[in-house]
């Protein structure tokens, strides 16, 4: 494992809904980690990963994992994705509806070592759905599917692509638990896609945070992340879900990530660049807030 | 959001609490903060850093006399009023730098405040929140978004920098 650093060093021209782009990554990963992709729609996360799945082909550039070349422009390499040994979760799931949890699971496993398999299906919490389909289990049940089935090819890598984005919170937090326990446990090298900042510091041992095709940050979520380059004290980040003029200025409401409601008010000068949906971060001084006993 | 970019002169710290004092062109100002841990990197003598501040806390004087705590004290121009029925916004130019008050429009007209008239802008040191400035690492949209200007104000500031 020691040896299977991947390296990276790819450049694709995308072009998206806010035009073209470059996609340009330059990054080395240590085997073992568990990193979190973080950025906005757009900024190429996605194709990042399918980049290195072998779905996507870059334009140029080198994909090296260990002493394995995946991927070489210069010398006309590009393995196929089945060689690739990854495991990919998408957020949809993806399973194969005809079959069986325990199959959808063992097809992913090629010598089919049902010790194995067992083992991952009680890791998961699916032994007693192991003969169901997959359209009899909850989003939460499909998704820990998909993981046992792509832990189960036993991958160098396992590469998940906002695995958890279309469940909701409560599902979300314990499935976050898993992909932890599962990771402690094979010690996978994990590429995980995620837009939620909590999700970030939940998970993440690194935090790549990519803007515009770059690489803007790679690193420990709190190094990266600005709870550190202002001063504020209290700061809450969340999604803004209305804005409401008032007189002169204009009145915030923003759902935190812990479901809480808060107002607060803004200016022209704020509200240039601000709409509804938008992500921020609410702060203030640590001297501000007022505290009051319950 | 006010923005005006500074540099930091001296801190000064007791406990968790640290006293910034900074220049804005030759403006002096001073950010009182709260840090029980360790100082970040980027608070140091010297670096350049983003002050912050909120329209609704900077206050507004006209003729100014006697004695005063703020220390923060702004010598700007009105440059225009956003009259509301309760709340005016009041453009202020500060030396090169563009800041707004947002006061009662009570007070606007008891201050008999037009474009042009001459004033202090007040605001307590606890009220400025420091943003480091800095091009490698993660900024908030607000601040990328406001860069270029930000950058021009500091070559003005300090024209040895580099951007």
């Amino acid at each position: 494992m020691e040896n299977d650093i991947i390296e990276l060093d790819v450049q694709k021209e995308l072009v998206s809904a806010y035009g073209r782009m470059v996609l340009s990554i330059q990054i080395s990963i240590s085997a073992g980690e568990l990193v979190v992709l973080f950025g906005e729609s757009g900024a190429g996360k996605t194709t990042l990963l399918r980049m290195i799945a072998g779905l996507t082909t870059p334009d140029n550039g080198t994909i090296k994992v260990g002493d394995e070349v995946w991927f070489s422009s210069a010398r006309g390499i590009n393995m196929p994705p089945q060689k690739r040994n990854i495991g990919f979760v998408f957020q949809d799931y993806a399973l194969f509806p005809n079959m069986s949890v325990y199959n959808n699971v063992a097809y992913g496993q090629k010598d089919r070592d049902k010790i194995f398999i067992d083992e991952l299906l009680q890791n998961f919490g699916l032994t007693e759905f192991a003969n169901r389909k997959p359209e009899k289990l909850s989003g939460g049940q499909k998704q820990r599917v998909a993981l046992a089935r792509a832990l189960a090819r036993k991958p160098k890598f396992m590469l998940l692509d906002e695995p958890l984005s279309a469940l909701d919170a409560g599902i979300r937090t314990s499935l976050q638990n898993e992909i932890l326990k599962a990771h402690s446990i094979s010690n996978t090298t994990t590429l995980l896609v995620s837009h939620d900042l909590a999700e970030v510091f939940r998970l993440a041992q690194k935090v790549m945070l990519i803007q515009d095709g770059k690489i803007k940050g790679f690193g420990r979520p709190d190094d990266i992340f600005i709870n550190n380059q202002i001063s504020g004290k209290v700061q809450i980040t969340g999604t803004i879900v209305k804005i409401e003029t008032q007189d002169t200025f204009y009145l915030l409401t923003v759902v935190t990530g812990m479901n809480q409601i808060i107002k607060v008010t803004a200016f022209e000068s704020d509200i240039a660049e601000l709409t509804e949906g938008d992500r921020v971060m609410v702060f203030s001084k640590a001297f501000n807030p007022l505290v009051m006993k319950l | 959001m006010n923005i005006i970019p500074a540099i930091i002169q001296t801190i000064t710290t007791s406990g968790g609490v640290v006293l910034v004092d900074l220049h804005s062109g030759d403006c002096p100002l001073s950010a009182l903060l709260v840090d029980a841990d360790k100082l970040p990197a980027w608070l140091t003598t010297g670096q350049q850093v983003l002050a912050v501040f909120k329209e609704s806390e900077l206050s507004i004087a006209v003729d100014l006399s006697g004695k005063i705590s703020l220390r923060n004290r702004f010598p700007c121009i009105v440059r225009s009023i956003n009259r509301g029925e309760l709340l005016s916004l009041v453009e202020l130019s500060f030396g090169e730098h563009i800041i707004h008050s947002a006061i009662t429009t009570r007070s606007v007209n008891a201050l008999e405040l037009t474009t042009g008239t001459q004033v202090l802008a007040l605001i307590k040191a606890n009220e400025i929140s420091l943003i480091q400035l800095s091009t490698q690492n993660y900024q908030p949209k607000t601040i990328n978004n406001k860069l270029s200007t930000i950058n021009s104000q500091l070559q003005t500031i300090n024209p040895q920098l580099k951007t």
